[in-house]
C-alpha cells in the first residue's frame, strides 16, 4: 500500500517534469530572436570592423566617444528625447487631469481621440507633418495668404521640426498612460485642502503630484525609451542627414554606404546603457519620494 | 439667535430634488444629528454648509452671518469624511499640521498644537506613522484631530465611523462624545444609525426623502415617533392598523395607525389584579426569538399580531400555542 | 469647481485639435486636385483609384498581413504553452518567464532588429532567411504585450479554481487547460493580438533593416511613394489610418463590453 502511494507521488512528479517540455518553444523564440543576439551584440561591439582576429578591443568605444558626428549623436538623440519627455509628461498631465474632472461625452471622445492616435507615429506621422508644415505645405500656404510670421519662416526640417514631431507621438501614449494614475486621487482629499484652507494649486502641489509621482515616474521612462528609440519619424523626414543614435545605428549595417556593424554593436550598446541609467535614476528617485507608500504594518 | 441657520434650503441635481425647504438651527455648543436612511439628503445638507456643494435656493447663517456665497475654505469649517481622507504621502503630524501651516502660524505653536490635539485623540505615540500604518479607526481620529486642530466654528462628521467594525464603533462613538463636550465644539454629525444617533446626540433631525420629518431630543424621537417612518425607522416599534387594534382589545382609538415600542407590551399567563391605565386582551404565542438579554415574543389577538420584548431570565417564558393575556399601558402608545 | 471643469475642457479641446489636425489636413488634401492658398479645389478620388490599381500596393498589403498574423499566431501558441506550465506546476518560474517577455520593452525596435542582424547575416542556413529573420524579431517585439493581454486575462478569471473544479469533474489538467480556461481567457487574447497588429502594422524600422525590399509593408511602400507622388501617398496614408483606427475601434469596443460584463457579473 505504502509503496503503491509513492510510487504515485513519484510518477506525478516525474509527469510535473514531463509538462516543463512545454516551455520549450517559448525559450526557443527567446533564445533565438532575443537573448543570444543581444549576447552577439554585445560580444561584436569588442570586436573592430577592419581587424576581424582581434578577439577584445575598446576602440569601437573610445571612437564613439571621440569622434563629433557620434558625440553629436548621442548629444541630438538625448536632447530630443528629454525636450519631447519633459512635453509629454506635462501636457499628459494636464490631459489626464481634465479627463479625471470631465464626464461624459467629452472625456468618451478625449478617449477615443487618444487610443486613435496612438499608433500615430513614424513615417505617416512625419509624412502629415511634411503635408502641414512642408515646404509647400497647408499650415504654411494659409500662413502665408494671412501673414503669420512665425509659419510662414518654420522649417520643418530641423530638430525643431522633428521636436515637434516627437511631442506629437508622445501625448496620446503618456496622456493613456496617466490617466488610470488619476483614479487614485480621491475626492476627499481635494475637500478636505478646501477646508483646511489650502487653494486648488496648493492641493496639487502637496497631495496630488506626490500621490502620482510614481505613475508620473514610470511614464517618463516609458517616454524616454519611446523617444530614444524612435527610428521611423526621424529617418522619413530627415533620413540620415540628422545626426540621431538609432539612425547612426542603422545607417552601420544597412545602407548604400559601407557597412560598419561592429562599430554599430558598440553604438547598440551604448544606447541600452543610456536606457538602463535612466531607469536606475527613475526607480532610484520614486523609491525616495514614495517612501511613504512603501511603508506598511 | 441661532449659532447656525439654514433657512428654506432647496437643492437639485438636475431633475432629482434632493433637499426640500429645509428650516434648521443648530445651538453653539451642541452636537446635532442629521438620521436618515441613505439618499434621504442630510448629507448632502452638510456639504451645503461646507461649501462643497452650492444650494440652490435658500440662505445659510454661521455665528450670525450668512455664508452661502462664501468659499469653503473662509467658512472656518472642519469636517471629518466616511474615510480615506488622509493625504497618503504625509505622516500624522503632517496631516494634521497641514491647516495650520496654511495659516502660517509660527512653527513651535504649530509643534504644540499637534500635539495637543493628537493627545486628544490619544495618538500621542503615532505621530510618525503614514496613514498607511494605521487602522480605520485610528485614521479617523487623525482625521478628527486635522478637522479640530484649527479651532473650526463647526466641525461636521460625515458617518466617519461606518466604515469601522461594530465593537471599534461603539467605542468611538463614546470618545468623540466626550472629546466634543470637552472642547465644547459645535458639531453636526450625519448617520444612517439610530443607536449611533441615540447615543451621541443633543438633538436629532430625522431625515426623509429631502425633508426632515421629526426634530427632538433623542428621548422624545425615541418614545413620541411623530410619523409612520420615525417610528419605522426608530426602534422596532409595533406599526398596527389601529381598527385592528381597537377590535382586538376593545378599545375606540381614534387614529389611523398606531405605534407600540415592544418593550412596553407586557404577556402574562393570568389577568393581573390592578388593571388600571391597561389595554388588556387575551392572545396566543405565535413565535419568539431570542436576543441575547431579551426575548421577542410574536402574539396573535385575532387579526392583530404584536412583537413583545420581554427581559431574559425572568421566571416567565412561554412556548408557541399558549395561550396569554396581552397589556399594554394606555398613555405609553403613540397615536399616528 | 464650475471653473475647473471649463479649464478642463478647454485643455481637452486643445489637445483633440492638436492631434487631429495632422489627420485631418492629409485626409483632405487627399481628396482634392489641388491644394494651394486657404481652399483646396477640384474633389477627386483619383488618389485612391490610382494606388488600389497599383500592384505594388496591393503586395505590400498582402505581405503586411501575411507578416502580421504568423508572427502573433506563434507568439500566442509560446506563451500559452509556457504560461499553462508556469502557472500550474512552476509558479516560481513565472518572475524568469516576465523578465523575459518584459526585456523588449527596453531593446525596442533598433537594436533588435540589428543584434538579430548580426547574429544571422553571416549564418548560411535557412536562418538567415529575410523572412525568418523578419518573422523571429516580429514574435519577440509583440512578446510583451501577448504576454500581458494572457496573463492578465488569466488572472481575472482565477485559473486555479477553475482547472480544479474541471479536474474534479475527470477532466487532466492539460485539456481543462485548453477546454475551460482558453475560451474564458479568449477576449484578451484577442485583445490582445489586434493592439500587436497594430503594433506590427506601424513598424518600419525592423522590415527595413532585416529585409531589405524583398518584403515590403504598408510603411516601407509609403516611405517609398512618398518620394514620387504626394498626393499618392495622402491616400495610402488614409489607408493605413482607416485599418489602424478599425483595429483601435474593435480593441475599445471589445475592452468596454467586456469590463460591461465584469462589472454586471459583480452586480449579481
Amino acid at each position: 500500500m505504502e509503496t503503491l502511494t509513492k510510487k504515485r507521488a513519484l510518477s506525478n512528479r516525474n509527469s510535473k517534469y514531463f509538462y516543463l517540455l512545454a516551455l520549450i518553444p517559448f525559450l526557443a523564440v527567446v533564445l533565438m530572436y532575443e537573448i543570444l543576439p543581444l549576447i552577439m551584440l554585445v560580444i561584436d561591439s569588442f570586436h573592430l570592423d577592419k581587424k576581424p582576429d582581434i578577439l577584445f578591443s575598446l576602440d569601437n568605444y573610445k571612437k564613439i566617444f571621440t569622434t563629433l558626428s557620434y558625440k553629436k549623436a548621442i548629444l541630438n538623440s538625448l536632447k530630443i528625447t528629454a525636450i519631447s519627455t519633459a512635453f509629454g509628461i506635462v501636457i499628459a498631465f494636464l490631459g489626464a487631469r481634465a479627463a479625471h474632472t470631465t464626464r461624459g461625452k467629452f472625456r468618451s471622445v478625449f478617449l477615443t481621440v487618444l487610443n486613435m492616435t496612438s499608433n500615430f507615429a513614424g513615417v505617416p506621422l512625419a509624412f502629415a507633418y511634411m503635408i502641414l508644415l512642408g515646404n509647400a505645405g497647408v499650415l504654411r500656404q494659409i500662413a502665408d495668404v494671412y501673414g503669420i510670421g512665425f509659419i510662414q519662416n518654420f522649417d520643418l526640417y530641423t530638430s525643431t521640426g522633428l521636436t515637434l514631431m516627437y511631442i506629437y507621438f508622445q501625448i496620446p501614449l503618456s496622456t493613456l498612460l496617466l490617466i488610470p494614475a488619476f483614479n487614485g486621487i480621491r475626492k476627499e482629499w481635494g475637500e478636505a485642502n478646501m477646508l483646511l484652507g489650502g487653494t486648488n494649486g496648493m492641493f496639487w502641489r502637496k497631495v496630488g503630484v506626490p500621490v502620482l509621482l510614481p505613475s508620473i515616474f514610470s511614464t517618463i521612462s516609458v517616454l524616454f525609451a519611446n523617444a530614444l528609440c524612435a527610428y521611423a519619424t526621424a529617418y522619413a523626414l530627415l533620413m540620415n542627414n540628422f545626426s540621431l543614435l538609432p539612425v547612426n545605428i542603422s545607417a552601420c549595417f544597412v545602407g548604400d554606404i559601407k557597412t560598419k556593424p561592429m562599430l554599430g554593436a558598440a553604438l547598440s550598446v551604448v544606447m541600452m546603457l543610456i536606457m538602463c541609467i535612466v531607469i536606475l535614476i527613475n526607480n532610484f528617485i520614486t523609491k525616495k519620494v514614495t517612501k511613504w507608500e512603501g511603508v506598511s504594518k | 439667535m441661532a449659532y447656525i441657520r439654514f433657512e428654506q434650503i432647496n437643492k437639485k441635481f438636475g431633475t432629482n430634488h434632493v433637499l426640500k425647504d429645509i428650516d434648521l438651527t443648530v445651538e453653539k455648543g451642541q452636537l446635532v444629528t442629521l438620521l436618515g436612511p441613505s439618499g434621504c439628503g442630510k448629507s448632502t445638507l452638510l456639504r451645503c454648509l461646507a461649501g462643497l456643494e452650492q444650494v440652490t435656493s435658500g440662505h445659510i447663517f454661521l455665528d450670525g452671518e450668512e455664508i452661502t456665497e462664501v468659499v469653503p475654505r473662509q467658512r472656518g469649517i472642519g469636517m471629518v469624511f466616511q474615510q480615506y481622507s488622509l493625504f497618503p504621502n504625509m505622516n500624522v503630524r503632517e496631516n494634521v499640521a497641514y491647516g495650520l501651516k496654511l495659516k502660517k502660524l509660527p512653527k513651535k505653536e504649530i509643534e504644540e498644537k499637534v500635539e495637543h490635539m493628537l493627545g486628544v485623540v490619544g495618538l500621542s505615540d503615532k505621530i510618525g506613522h503614514y496613514p498607511s500604518q494605521l487602522s480605520g479607526g485610528q485614521q479617523q481620529r487623525v482625521a478628527l484631530a486635522r478637522a479640530m486642530v484649527t479651532a473650526p466654528k463647526v466641525l461636521l462628521l460625515d458617518e466617519p465611523l461606518s466604515a469601522i467594525d461594530a465593537l471599534l464603533r461603539k467605542q468611538l462613538q463614546i470618545e468623540i462624545r466626550r472629546i466634543q463636550q470637552q472642547l465644547g465644539i459645535t458639531t453636526i454629525f450625519v448617520t444612517h444609525d439610530q443607536d449611533e444617533a441615540m447615543v451621541m446626540s443633543d438633538m436629532i433631525h430625522l431625515f426623509h426623502d429631502g425633508r426632515i420629518e421629526q426634530s427632538g431630543t433623542p428621548e422624545q424621537i425615541y418614545t413620541q415617533p411623530a410619523t409612520k417612518f420615525a417610528a419605522t425607522f426608530i426602534g422596532n416599534y409595533n406599526l398596527p392598523a389601529c381598527a385592528d387594534f381597537n377590535e382586538a382589545f376593545g378599545t375606540a382609538l381614534p387614529y389611523q395607525d398606531l405605534a407600540i415600542r415592544p418593550e412596553i407590551v407586557r404577556l402574562s399567563k393570568d389577568l393581573a389584579a390592578d388593571r388600571e391605565g391597561l389595554h388588556t386582551a387575551e392572545g396566543i404565542v405565535t413565535g419568539h426569538i431570542s436576543h441575547g438579554s431579551l426575548i421577542r415574543y410574536e402574539v396573535t389577538i385575532g387579526k392583530l399580531h404584536l412583537n413583545a420584548d420581554v427581559v431574559f431570565g425572568k421566571h416567565i417564558s412561554f412556548t408557541e400555542g399558549d395561550k396569554v393575556v396581552v397589556s399594554v399601558p394606555a398613555e405609553l402608545i403613540v397615536g399616528l | 469647481m464650475k471653473r475647473g471643469k471649463l479649464s478642463a475642457k478647454i485643455v481637452i479641446t486643445l489637445v483633440v485639435v492638436w492631434l487631429l489636425i495632422p489627420l485631418a489636413a492629409t485626409i483632405v488634401y487627399s481628396l482634392f486636385e489641388d491644394w494651394t492658398g486657404i481652399v483646396p479645389h477640384g474633389f477627386t478620388l483619383a488618389n485612391y483609384k490610382a494606388i488600389f490599381t497599383n500592384p505594388q500596393f496591393l503586395t505590400a498589403m498582402y505581405q503586411t498581413v501575411l507578416i502580421c498574423i504568423i508572427p502573433i499566431l506563434i507568439t500566442i501558441a509560446v506563451v500559452l504553452l509556457a504560461l499553462f506550465v508556469v502557472t500550474v506546476y512552476f509558479p516560481r518560474l513565472e518572475k524568469y518567464v516576465q523578465i523575459l517577455c518584459m526585456i523588449p520593452y527596453t531593446i525596442q525596435g533598433v537594436i533588435l532588429s540589428v543584434s538579430i542582424l548580426i547574429l544571422y547575416a553571416r549564418n548560411k542556413s535557412f536562418l538567415s532567411g529575410r523572412m525568418v529573420m523578419l518573422i523571429g524579431a516580429y514574435c519577440i517585439i509583440i512578446l510583451p504585450h501577448i504576454y500581458n493581454g494572457i496573463r492578465n486575462a488569466m488572472r481575472a478569471i482565477n485559473m486555479k479554481m477553475l482547472l480544479e473544479a474541471a479536474e474534479m469533474l475527470g477532466e487532466s489538467k492539460i485539456s481543462a487547460f485548453f477546454k475551460v480556461i482558453v475560451p474564458n481567457i479568449i477576449t484578451g487574447i484577442t485583445v490582445s493580438s489586434l493592439l500587436a497588429v497594430g503594433l506590427l502594422f506601424g513598424d518600419y524600422v525592423i522590415i527595413r533593416n532585416l529585409s531589405s525590399s524583398n518584403v515590403t509593408n504598408m510603411q516601407v511602400f509609403l516611405y517609398q511613394t512618398m518620394k514620387r507622388s504626394s498626393t499618392e501617398s495622402s491616400a495610402v496614408f488614409v489607408v493605413i489610418m482607416l485599418v489602424t483606427f478599425a483595429i483601435t475601434a474593435v480593441v475599445l469596443t471589445m475592452q468596454s463590453r467586456s469590463t460591461m460584463e465584469k462589472i454586471r457579473n459583480e452586480g449579481k
